[in-house]
């Protein structure tokens, strides 16, 4: 697993267009603590190919000096120009060594495909794109599941199950094969609209990991200091924001920083 | 918006964009022939795919975005029908209000609906508590069921419990690869086969399986 069981991270989501996500970025602080989502809306606008842009604008906004201007334009099997470095050094870290010896820290970018089938084809498709993890459903076929899993293990990204409109996680993942390594618990967006009352289940968080104490739980929704503060008592490792994500403002700088200080 | 009377085969491209557009040209022009682009090429290239695809085929032809919404139905048929696509796909697992919202919006946008009943054991149970129905409703198994030691069958027994019921709704089934699979299919009451594996596989098939289609179904 490429995450850390003993940190709390913030997971930040892009759903409208590259050029906002690419304004988001501007406004987000360099930490290891931070993770990029390229949203499902995102991917299915777009493609795929916006985890590796999302990728390459966090490298140019952070290492400057190190972005090379000519950039090779991705196929359909995306390729990083990081990649080459990536492979030769700490892959887990993912820490990789510029020419200058100075470390280049790179980011961390989930690809929320949201995989339903033909779950190798769309874990390759995420690596290719330079993604450090990938979502699938969980009420997908078990198949699917743990071919899921069983990829993402192979090419060395976090495998993520996004537990969503699912009654009782914890059935599903009894029936895996392995277990992820992370386990998403949040609502529809369209549920959220419809029903306000719909709250994050906090108690299937005690659940999954009395389950097994290996899996990071990640928890949707809130856009609040307060609420990301809530989510983080109620023993949840990624905290992932939506909402105040739409557009580019100070308050994205604003809540980041307030995460990386307060919470440890 | 499709026909009840026809009957369809539906070809899905999931092989990268340059090499999909390349086996469009293979394909025959009818209307009883529809072109889906793949949940695997609409991720890797996105709506441009479907744009790409309207502006070969042209105006006449019927295309289905494989988008397999989960959450945020409006958006996601925003993004099929501004691209161009006639038809656009939702997931049953899906949570009701979305599936809701997205038969809402195709029906604005006037495209066909299809929910897809990927690993939903009782699809009459979701088709009962919809408020509006969909157009079309999508049986299969999936692509990695098959390949366990226990293959699930194709859901044939539903095609008469739902059609008794809801006789507007048109059935598709996928999973069938050869032409005798498809013609089980119209055999067992559905009114599209939908292939893609073989095709895949070897793009020559287009042309064969839909000679034979235009030739003996009816």
């Amino acid at each position: 697993m490429i995450l850390k069981q003993k940190l709390k991270y913030l997971q930040i989501a892009l759903n409208t267009t590259p050029q906002n996500a690419k304004e988001i970025i501007q406004c987000l602080p360099l930490s290891e603590r931070i993770l990029i989502e390229v949203g499902t809306p995102l991917i299915k606008n777009y493609g795929i190919n916006t985890v590796y842009q999302v990728k390459n604008w966090y490298l140019e906004k952070f290492y400057p000096q190190y972005y090379q201007e000519k950039i090779k334009k991705p196929s359909s099997t995306t390729k990083s120009i990081f990649d080459s470095f990536l492979n030769k050094t700490n892959n887990k870290e993912k820490l990789i060594q510029s020419q200058n010896q100075k470390i280049v820290k790179e980011p961390y970018i989930v690809a929320d495909l949201k995989c339903a089938d033909l779950a190798k084809r769309e874990v390759l498709m995420a690596k290719d794109a330079g993604a450090s993890a990938a979502t699938c459903l969980g009420n997908a076929p078990i198949a699917t599941i743990d071919k899921f899993i069983e990829s993402c293990q192979k090419v060395d990204i976090d495998s993520m199950i996004d537990m969503m409109n699912i009654e009782n996680p914890i059935l599903i993942l009894k029936l895996l094969k392995k277990l992820p390594d992370v386990v998403i618990l949040h609502r529809g967006v369209d549920e959220t609209q419809k029903n306000k009352e719909k709250h994050i289940p906090y108690y299937q968080i005690k659940q999954i990991k009395g389950f097994s104490n290996k899996i990071l739980v990640g928890v949707a929704g809130g856009d609040e200091i307060e609420e990301i503060r809530h989510a983080i008592l109620n023993d949840v490792d990624i905290v992932i924001l939506w909402e105040d994500f739409y557009h580019p403002s100070p308050e994205i700088t604003n809540i980041t920083n307030s995460f990386l200080n307060e919470i440890r | 918006m499709l026909s009840p009377r026809l009957k369809y085969l539906q070809i899905a491209l999931n092989r990268p964009l340059d090499e999909s557009i390349l086996m469009l040209q293979l394909i025959p022009q009818d209307e009883r022939i529809l072109i889906e682009v793949g949940t695997p090429l609409l991720k890797i290239s996105g709506a441009e795919s479907i744009r790409m695809f309207r502006n070969i085929l042209g105006k006449n032809r019927y295309i289905v975005a494989d988008i397999k919404c989960m959450d945020r139905g409006a958006t996601e048929v925003d993004i099929c029908a501004t691209a161009g696509a006639n038809a656009a796909t939702c997931l049953a697992l899906a949570p009701i209000e979305t599936i809701d919202k997205f038969i809402k919006k195709c029906k604005e946008y006037n495209i066909d609906s299809m929910v897809d009943m990927l690993n939903v054991k009782f699809p009459f149970e979701i088709l009962q508590k919809l408020r509006q129905k969909p157009n079309v409703v999508i049986l299969h198994r999936g692509v990695d069921e098959r390949y366990q030691k226990e293959i699930p069958e194709i859901p044939y027994d539903q095609i008469t419990r739902i059609k008794s019921t809801y006789n507007n709704i048109l059935i598709s089934i996928a999973g069938g690869e050869d032409f005798r699979d498809v013609r089980r299919t119209f055999f067992n009451g559905a009114d599209i086969a939908i292939v893609w594996e073989k095709v895949y596989k070897n793009p020559n098939q287009i042309k064969i399986l839909t000679d034979e289609f235009l030739k003996q179904i009816r």
